[in-house]
This record gives C-alpha cells, sequence and structure tokens, in this order.
C-alpha cells in the first residue's frame, strides 16, 4: 500500500512535469507541423538560466527570469532561423531544430561544464508536505505539481475562453482562412513558438532544482517527451496531458516490478520453458522500464498513428 | 566520363599507395573516414534518394557491429571461417533487422516514419545493456581478429587494405543500384509516391526492401568498425550516432550520390585534427551544420555539383572578384567565432575558476592562441567583434552580384535547370 500510494503521487507529478513540457511540442507541431527537436534544450537551457541567476539573485527571480528568458531565445529562433529554412520543407525544419538542439547542449557544456551543477531548492521550500506511512513526502514535488496544473489551467482558459484563444485554434486549423480573415498568421506562429519554449523553460526552472542539471537532461527527457506527444496525438493538448500522466505513472511503478515475462507464462504452464529460453524472457520489468515507453510509442505509431486523443492520421 | 573518373583515379590511386607510409593515427583517421563515408552513403539511399528521413540508424550500424563481433568470437574458437569475410555477418544482421524494422517503419511517412525509427533506435539502446548474452550487457562484446590464409590481421595497415576493399565494393554496389530501374523507382518514391502506386508498382514493398538495403550495408560498415576496434558495446545504438550520420549526409548534400562522402570526409578528419585542440569541437560541428541548413540547403556537395553542371555557363572572370570578397568575409567571420568560442571555453574553465579564486575573486589574466589577454581590457572582446562586423560587411557586400551573376546563368542554360 505504501509502495502504492508513494509511487502514484510520484507518478502523477513526474507525469504533469512531462506535460509542462511537452505541452509547447505538441501545440508547435499541431499548428507549424514541425517536430521540434530542440524542445528538449529550451527545458534544460530553463535550469540552466534559473540556476545562473539564483545564484546571484534568488531562487524566485531565477524562476521568473528563465521563462520570459528561453521564451525570448524561442522567438528568435522562430522568427530567424525557422522561417529561413520553412521554404525548404518540413524535413529541413526538422534538421534545422536538431542542429540547434546539438548546439545547444554543446554551449551548455562550454559555459557550465560538462558535469552537473549545483541547482537547488531555498531552503524555504525544503520541508515536508505530509508524512505517509512514516515517510515524509517532500513538498517541492507538491509545488512542480501545483506550478503545473497552474500552467495547465491557464492555458486551457487562453485558448478556450478568449479571443487570444479563438485565433490560435483558428490559425492551428485553417491558416489560410485565418489569414484572409485578416489575422498576422506569421505572427501567432512566432508567439506560439516563444510561448511553448517558454513553458519548457519554467519546467526546465521547476525541475532543474529537484532533479539532476546536467547537459545531459536534454537529450534524457527529450526522447521521453517524444514518447508523451506520440501517444497522446500529435497535436493535441489533453491527450498529451493524458500521456503525461500515463508514462509518469508508468516509470515511477515501473522500478518496483520485478515481474517477468517467463512469470505470466508460468500462468499458462509455460515458466520453465521460457526460463531455459532466458534473454527477453526472464528480464524484469524494472530492468527494462527504460523499454517499455519506446514499445508503446512504436505500437501506438503502427496501429494509431493519431494516439490517444489525435485527429490527424 | 573522363573529368569524374580522373578524380576518382587519383583518389583511389591515393587510398592504395599513400598509407602505409603514413602514422598509425593516419591510418586509423583513415579507416574511420572510410566506414563513415560507408555508412553515410547507406543512409543516403534511404533520406536522399528514397526520401525516408530516418533518426535511428545507428540501429543498424551496431547491429552489425555485435554480429560480426559474435563470429568473431566463434572464429576464436575454432570455426573455420575466413576472417575477410567477417563483414557477410554485419551485412546478414543489418539486412534482417532492416526486413523486420523496416517492414513497420515504412507503413508511416514524413516526420511519423523518422519518429518510428527513433524509437527503434531507442529499443535497442535501452535494451542491450540488460541483454547479457546478445549485447554483453553494459561492458559490451569484446573478440580478436584471427589470423587467415598467412595473413596476421593484427597491424592497422591490414585492417585498413580490408576496410577498403569492403568499402569499395559496397560503394559500388550502392552506385550500381542507382542505376538500375529500382533506384528509379527510389527517386520516384521520393518525388512522387501516388503516381508510383498508379503505375502498378507495391509501394510500401519497394520502400521495406530500400529500407533493408540501406540497413545491410549500415550494418557492413559497424562490422568493418567492429573488425577495427575489436569491440563494441551499447553506446554503437546511442542517438548521438545516429546524429552523426544525419549531420555527414545533410553538410555533405543528400541530393547527390557522393554528397554524403564529402561530409563523412570532412566531419571524420575535423573530429581527427580539431578534437586534440579544443574541447569545443562538437559546438563547431553544430554550427556548421545549422549554417548549411540554413544557407546550402542541398549541402556543400549540392553546391559544388551545381558549379559543376553550369561550368559552361560560367564566367569565372566576373564571378571570382565577388567569390573572393565572400571567402575573405567567411573567414574574418569564422575567426571572430573561434576568437569568442575559445576565449569564452578558457574564462568558464575549471581551470580559470582556480584562477580566479587564487586571485581572491578578480579577474586574472588568461592565455588563448598563445597570447596573454586580460578579460578587463576591451581588447579580446573589440578584436572578435570587429572581425565579425567586417566580414559580414564584406559577405552582404558580395551577395547581390553573386545572386546577379547566377540568375543570368541560370536564365543562359537549358530552361527547366533553374533549381537553386
Amino acid at each position: 500500500m505504501e509502495f502504492f500510494l508513494i509511487s502514484t503521487l510520484n507518478g502523477v507529478i513526474y507525469g504533469l512535469l512531462l506535460f509542462m513540457v511537452s505541452a509547447g511540442l505538441t501545440l508547435i507541431f499541431g499548428m507549424m507541423g514541425v517536430l521540434n527537436f530542440a524542445h528538449a534544450s529550451f527545458y534544460m537551457l530553463g535550469a540552466y538560466v534559473a540556476y545562473a541567476v539564483s545564484s546571484s539573485a534568488g531562487f524566485w527571480t531565477g524562476l521568473i527570469v528563465a521563462p520570459i528568458f528561453v521564451g525570448i531565445v524561442g522567438t528568435l529562433v522562430e522568427r530567424f532561423l525557422l522561417r529561413r529554412v520553412h521554404v525548404f520543407g518540413h524535413a529541413h525544419e526538422l534538421l534545422l531544430t536538431f542542429g540547434l538542439a546539438l548546439i545547444a547542449e554543446e554551449t551548455v557544456k562550454l559555459v557550465f561544464g560538462d558535469f552537473p551543477v549545483n541547482y537547488q531548492m531555498p531552503d524555504a521550500l525544503k520541508f515536508a508536505a505530509f508524512t505517509v506511512f512514516g515517510t515524509d513526502y517532500p513538498f517541492y514535488r507538491v509545488f512542480m505539481g501545483i506550478v503545473a496544473v497552474i500552467m495547465f489551467v491557464v492555458l486551457w482558459l487562453l485558448l478556450s475562453r478568449t479571443r487570444v484563444g479563438i485565433v490560435v485554434r483558428a490559425a492551428e486549423r485553417l491558416p489560410q482562412m485565418a489569414e484572409a480573415l485578416g489575422h498576422n498568421i506569421p505572427v501567432v506562429f512566432t508567439s506560439v513558438f516563444g510561448a511553448g519554449a517558454a513553458l519548457a523553460g519554467l519546467a526546465g526552472a521547476v525541475a532543474g532544482a529537484f532533479y539532476p542539471t546536467n547537459p545531459n537532461m536534454a537529450l534524457e527527457l527529450g526522447v521521453i517527451v517524444f514518447v508523451v506527444v506520440v501517444v497522446g496525438g500529435l497535436g493535441s493538448l489533453q491527450g498529451s496531458l493524458l500521456a503525461s500522466l500515463l508514462i509518469g505513472l508508468f516509470s515511477s511503478f515501473a522500478v518496483g516490478i520485478d515481474w517477468s515475462a517467463a512469470d505470466f507464462l508460468a500462468l499458462v504452464g509455460l515458466g520453465e520453458e521460457a526460463r531455459s529460453l532466458g534473454g527477453l524472457l526472464t528480464m524484469q520489468i524494472s530492468s527494462i522500464s527504460a523499454t517499455i515507453p519506446f514499445a508503446l510509442m512504436l505500437l501506438v505509431l503502427l496501429v494509431r498513428p493519431a494516439g490517444l486523443m489525435g485527429e490527424r492520421g | 566520363m573522363a573529368r569524374v573518373l580522373l578524380p576518382l583515379a587519383l583518389i583511389g590511386a591515393f587510398l592504395l599507395v599513400v598509407p602505409p607510409f603514413l602514422d598509425l593515427g593516419w591510418q586509423n583517421a583513415l579507416i574511420n573516414i572510410l566506414i563513415a563515408s560507408l555508412f553515410a552513403l547507406a543512409f543516403n539511399l534511404l533520406a536522399g534518394q528514397a526520401g525516408l528521413l530516418s533518426f535511428g540508424h545507428a540501429a543498424y550500424f551496431g547491429v552489425g557491429a555485435f554480429a560480426v563481433l559474435h563470429l568473431m568470437a566463434s572464429i576464436e574458437d575454432g570455426l573455420a571461417f575466413p576472417t575477410p569475410l567477417l563483414p557477410l555477418a554485419g551485412a546478414v544482421a543489418g539486412l534482417l533487422a532492416g526486413l523486420v524494422a523496416g517492414f513497420f517503419a515504412t507503413m508511416r511517412s514524413g516526420v511519423y516514419f523518422a519518429l518510428v525509427t527513433l524509437a527503434i533506435a531507442e529499443l535497442f539502446h535501452s535494451l542491450a545493456p540488460h541483454w547479457q548474452g546478445v549485447f554483453g550487457g553494459e561492458a559490451g562484446l569484446s573478440s580478436m581478429r584471427m589470423p587467415w590464409g598467412g595473413i596476421v590481421f593484427g597491424s592497422l595497415i591490414e585492417v585498413y587494405y580490408l576496410t577498403l576493399a569492403w568499402v569499395v565494393l559496397s560503394i559500388l554496389l550502392l552506385w550500381g543500384l542507382t542505376r538500375t530501374p529500382f533506384g528509379r523507382l527510389a527517386l520516384a518514391l521520393r518525388d512522387n509516391e501516388q503516381r508510383v502506386r498508379f503505375l502498378g508498382y507495391n509501394a510500401h514493398i519497394s520502400k521495406v526492401i530500400i529500407f533493408a538495403i540501406s540497413a545491410m550495408f549500415s550494418g557492413v560498415a559497424g562490422g568493418l568498425q567492429a573488425i577495427s576496434n575489436e569491440t563494441a558495446n551499447y553506446v554503437l545504438f546511442a542517438s548521438a550516432v545516429s546524429a552523426q550520420v544525419v549531420l555527414y549526409t545533410f553538410v555533405g548534400g543528400a541530393t547527390i550520390f557522393f554528397g554524403p562522402v564529402v561530409g563523412a570526409v570532412i566531419f571524420t578528419l575535423f573530429a581527427y585534427l580539431v578534437s586534440d585542440i579544443t574541447h569545443s569541437w562538437l559546438l563547431y560541428q553544430g554550427l556548421i551544420f545549422v549554417l548549411v541548413m540554413l544557407y546550402a540547403p542541398n549541402g556543400l556537395g549540392g553546391m559544388i555539383h551545381q558549379h559543376l553542371r553550369h561550368r559552361e555557363h560560367l564566367d569565372w572572370s566576373r564571378l571570382a572578384p565577388p567569390y573572393a570578397v565572400t571567402a575573405l568575409g567567411g573567414a574574418l567571420v569564422t575567426a571572430a567565432a573561434v576568437f569568442l568560442i575559445e576565449t569564452l571555453a578558457v574564462l568558464f574553465s575549471r581551470e580559470y575558476e582556480v584562477a580566479r579564486r587564487d586571485a581572491g575573486g578578480g579577474f586574472p589574466g588568461y592565455e588563448v592562441f598563445g597570447l596573454d589577454w586580460s578579460p578587463l581590457s576591451p581588447l579580446p572582446w573589440l578584436i572578435p567583434l570587429t572581425l565579425f562586423a567586417a566580414g559580414l560587411w564584406l559577405i552582404l557586400r558580395a551577395r547581390q552580384p553573386i545572386t546577379l551573376l547566377w540568375q543570368q546563368v541560370v536564365a543562359g542554360s537549358v530552361p527547366g535547370d533553374s533549381t537553386p
């Protein structure tokens, strides 16, 4: 029961964090058809900017400066780089963002070094939110969850209840028609790209203080975020929320489960045969927990490429 | 034809005759160049010719390497198999993996295809460290090259000639493929898949075959690397390996056959020469890639090809001056970037942090390019700024005459030949 409760809590909060990053990615893809390989780099950039600012100006200033800075970087990338290669087609846009991800990683290594930096939450936030089964549950995890929930509510209200949201949704569905009606679609694209980058930057600033902040964090999170947006359905915000929670819960449960395929086969009397074959069949779920999200992603891509909630195929 | 054959013959003669006189470092670098070239060409069969952008080609490279290591281990245990034919194991493994992966991946196209290939490579990357029997766990597999038919395969030069033979043979096969009707079909699939289907071809099966052939030659490349290193571990499946081949191919130029070789040679040489001098060489590599994507979308090979194609219409007496100005501007901008990056690398290094602590928190002087600088003086910041501004000014100045001249060239040549 203790394992179940703690794992659920950790899973939901990790899922919410994944959602903060994947929300921008899926919005950008839905609108521009660009799969942004550099999106997780914005997350990393957010963590490092917050670290750099917080060491002199305090944690909260870092939390505010990081998303703004990353948002500006994102806007510049869209306006001056991505738009330039747009005429060469989607493959080139993909390759460009891919190159930018490489540059981001190397720049971070150049400036901050090829090792984790000591980005910590302030002491004021280092207390237990509550105690379950004799274990103190850190408040900071709850704080990360709250930030993500606030972000989701604001984003959802913005998209569904305001005029800006209507224009953005129109630009996503029928960009040419929206443009014909007098809306400046390139500006909408640039703003959405910048806003998506800022969200990833905020996620980085919040999560970097809890998880390790190192030059590999973009790569590590990047592939998982791809899994999330694919499983949820490229372009679907609700889908990516659902998939984020799914993957988050899965990763937090999988590390504690030591079943293997052989154990399942034993239920139908094939346990011995499976064990004698070895290899994949005797691997415990906990040791292949990194593999299963990719298997899930492959399955979704092959069976239902539109994802759980997506409409496009 | 002679125009193509002569340079190829010269390169061939160089690769045959010169290496025994080079030191071990250069021999090793040449082996890496050959392997990278083959890998990039195999990748480009899929990415450039069939238009299917794979972000997981490390999977087939790695599968080939592990297959060869298993066979090498069997030979060590007494299996009578000729050592020079080892890469065949890589080819078979790559082909089989490519058939299975290709069958699924080519069910999708565009971004979705890229994501499937990415997921397959990540599947290998995350499974291999836990799969002791096949991939040797985290440590990986190691083996030894066994002597065969009087050849010991102990020295690097023997490995070099083995690699050369296999790479040349594979490149000939890949080039031959582009001359067959099936090779033309790959291009047609890229340009208009619907029309291919309408003509009665089975597009899915054709794409699976192209994918499998590409994976097969990637497997040969991986196998050759396994023979040269005598070891492999799960890092071969890392996204960095898939990324490298993408870089080679698109910097070199995906639209022409030998383009990827240009990229592979440049980056492998670059890695060999520059990685000793600076820690930031991956940053330079990324910058080069992004600049090529922005300003030469068909790659460096595409640029060379365009000049060769229009060579009879090019008026070099008028084109040379603006080109020289651009080259000078480019050199200035490069110098500015290198100066700035190297300065920052020193100032952000741990050594400088220690020096600052020793100096009581001030900003002590530092050394870059063998000269002493002070971070507080404007000089180390003004130099790159001036170089950059001057270079940019030169490039912008030369741009208009070049564009004009090219417009005349394109207008004067065969109609329909106006690809930028």
